[in-house]
């Protein structure tokens, strides 16, 4: 029998886009230490550790080897996991799971990305669908957001300015989190402004090369009441695989995020899902995905969510409080992108989130990671079970 | 370090060449049609997805999917965009200039594919445009999507 489980302990860095100031270890323990402060444990109260980073775009495999010593983890039992954008989605999963068996009191999970060093852009290596295809027309996340967004822009009716009106809310939250790396002020003319990367993805649209990580602490239930007068409750998660997407134009075999949403919201009872979630930290790479995620997450109708961007609706105090950390767009330590979605969401629960914390009482919020074609993990939290 | 350092990074450059093999396996088709002017895509059984390149099972259905079907020369555009930064071919690392757009083709077997399109005016790519495949000489195919030099429009 499964054990419940709660979140403990949250840390991460300050988030910029070049850290000369650290090395990698330097910058994990940064966040290690702050997960441990925030649980007010230390690395002996530590029996698991999950760590995750995306090696391709490190350019090096085994950096475990290098960053736990740093840390205080040797001789710890764990393991580490690398599935590109959804690394930390599947490390934090892996560990809700072991926290879950009751074998272990305190699972630390951390995941990192120092894009300052390496290759953002994946180095040479492909996505993992078969190099050889793959290779020959150039595929990145802009050119695959592009062809999204061409799509959406024919399917919905919306305009460009709709984009440029998504990011400016993107960065007003942004602004009110001290932890995130863009904060630009910007404004609907500069984006529409800002140079073309690929039609339609422009320069402000995409999220940004971070260096920085991020941890959290999860134990099961007796444990974590121990630990915490707030634990943040892991009420399900969901984890799944997509088919199909050799090319760009062959389309997945399904959404995961809208799958693993509806797959959870079932579970859980969820029929209402703006009623029954009070906040939404979505990993959305660009912001025109923005859009398309919350239509698959549920908010609203296939190709209508522009409609309520447009009419104010989403933002901090808003009637949809999504991403209000200002998210993937304003801050993108890759491998660590995922568990700082996770980390925000249990801070609006905690109503810890300082400046940028949603207003009303959040008891419940959903969190997710993304990778490649459209790989996303779902995570929801809970004030209390 | 001292208080008088600035921090700062040490670049190294690693000039290497990687040799890559693949193996192809049930893709080997795919590649022979390629080489002769063909796209050829393998069907599933139960729900008709076409697949270029081929694979052994439907990833929707789970069945082997084992008819083999002559695309044709035609599709029509689903999406299209224009890289408009210098960006990096996979297959040498180096960054350079993409001129043509690249477009997704649903084409007249099914079967969906990207590649380059001829139309440089970029506001004549609209979804349901109907393409032609422009191939490369037969001496210059190696049994890959670039032996399509491009797509080009269909006169009416």
């Amino acid at each position: 029998m499964a054990e419940r489980i709660a979140i403990t302990g949250v840390g991460q860095t300050r988030h910029k886009s070049k850290r000369p100031d650290v090395n990698t270890p330097e910058l994990v323990t940064e966040a290690v230490e702050a997960a441990l402060k925030d649980a007010q444990l230390t690395m002996k109260d530590i029996d698991f550790m999950v760590q995750g980073s995306f090696e391709m775009a490190d350019g090096q495999y085994l950096p475990d080897m290098w960053i736990v010593p740093e840390f205080g983890g040797v001789g710890k039992p764990g393991f580490k996991l690398q599935n590109a954008g959804t690394t930390g989605g599947v490390a934090a999963a892996a560990a809700f799971h072991c926290a879950a068996s009751g074998l272990f009191k305190n699972v630390l999970c951390v995941t990192w990305q120092k894009m300052d060093e390496g290759q953002g852009a994946f180095g040479r290596g492909g996505g993992g669908l078969g190099e050889y295809w793959q290779s020959q027309i150039p595929m990145s996340p802009i050119t695959n957001f592009a062809r999204r967004t061409y799509a959406y822009l024919h399917n919905s009716g919306c305009t460009e300015e709709h984009f440029a009106i998504t990011r400016v809310k993107q960065d007003q939250c942004a602004l009110k989190n001290p932890y995130a790396q863009l904060r630009l002020n910007t404004t609907v003319e500069k984006v529409m402004e800002s140079a073309v990367l690929v039609w339609p993805i422009r320069f402000l649209h995409m999220c940004p090369s971070t260096a920085g990580a991020a941890a959290i602490i999860v134990s099961p239930e007796k444990q974590a009441k121990k630990v915490t007068e707030k634990p943040v409750w892991v009420e399900d998660w969901f984890c799944t695989h997509v088919g199909g997407a050799y090319t760009m134009a062959e389309e997945p075999t399904l959404s995961t995020l809208r799958y693993g949403c509806e797959t959870v919201y079932k579970r859980r009872g969820i029929t209402n899902v703006l009623k029954d979630i009070q906040a939404f930290e979505i990993y959305e790479p660009c912001s025109p995905a923005e859009l398309r995620w919350m239509e698959e997450v549920g908010i609203c109708e296939d190709w209508t969510a522009w409609k309520l961007m447009e009419q104010g609706k989403v933002g901090i105090d808003k009637e949809i409080p999504f991403n209000p950390s200002g998210g993937v767009t304003a801050t993108n330590p890759i491998g660590a992108t995922p568990v700082l979605r996770i980390i925000e969401a249990a801070l609006q629960i905690r109503g810890d989130a300082g400046e940028h914390q949603v207003p009303h009482n959040v008891n419940r919020a959903l969190a997710t990671g993304y990778g490649g074609q459209g790989e996303n993990v779902i995570f929801l939290l809970r004030k209390s079970l | 370090m001292t208080t008088e350092q600035q921090p700062e990074y040490i670049q190294y450059k690693y000039p290497r060449t990687q040799k890559y093999t693949h193996a192809l396996g049930y893709q080997t088709m795919a590649v022979e049609g390629f080489k002769q002017g063909k796209i050829l895509a393998n069907m599933c059984p139960k729900c008709g997805r076409a697949m270029v390149p081929a694979r052994v099972v439907c990833p929707v259905c789970y069945v082997d999917a084992t008819k083999w079907v002559d695309q044709g020369q035609r599709g029509k555009l689903i999406a299209a965009f224009k890289i408009g930064y210098p960006m990096y071919d996979r297959r040498t690392g180096v960054s350079q200039i993409w001129e043509k757009p690249v477009v997704s083709i649903e084409l007249q077997g099914g079967a969906r594919l990207d590649g380059w399109c001829s139309e440089m005016d970029f506001d004549k790519l609209k979804p349901g445009l109907l393409l032609e495949a422009v191939w490369r000489p037969p001496e210059e195919r190696i049994g890959a999507f670039d032996d399509i030099l491009h797509w080009k429009p269909v006169e009416k």
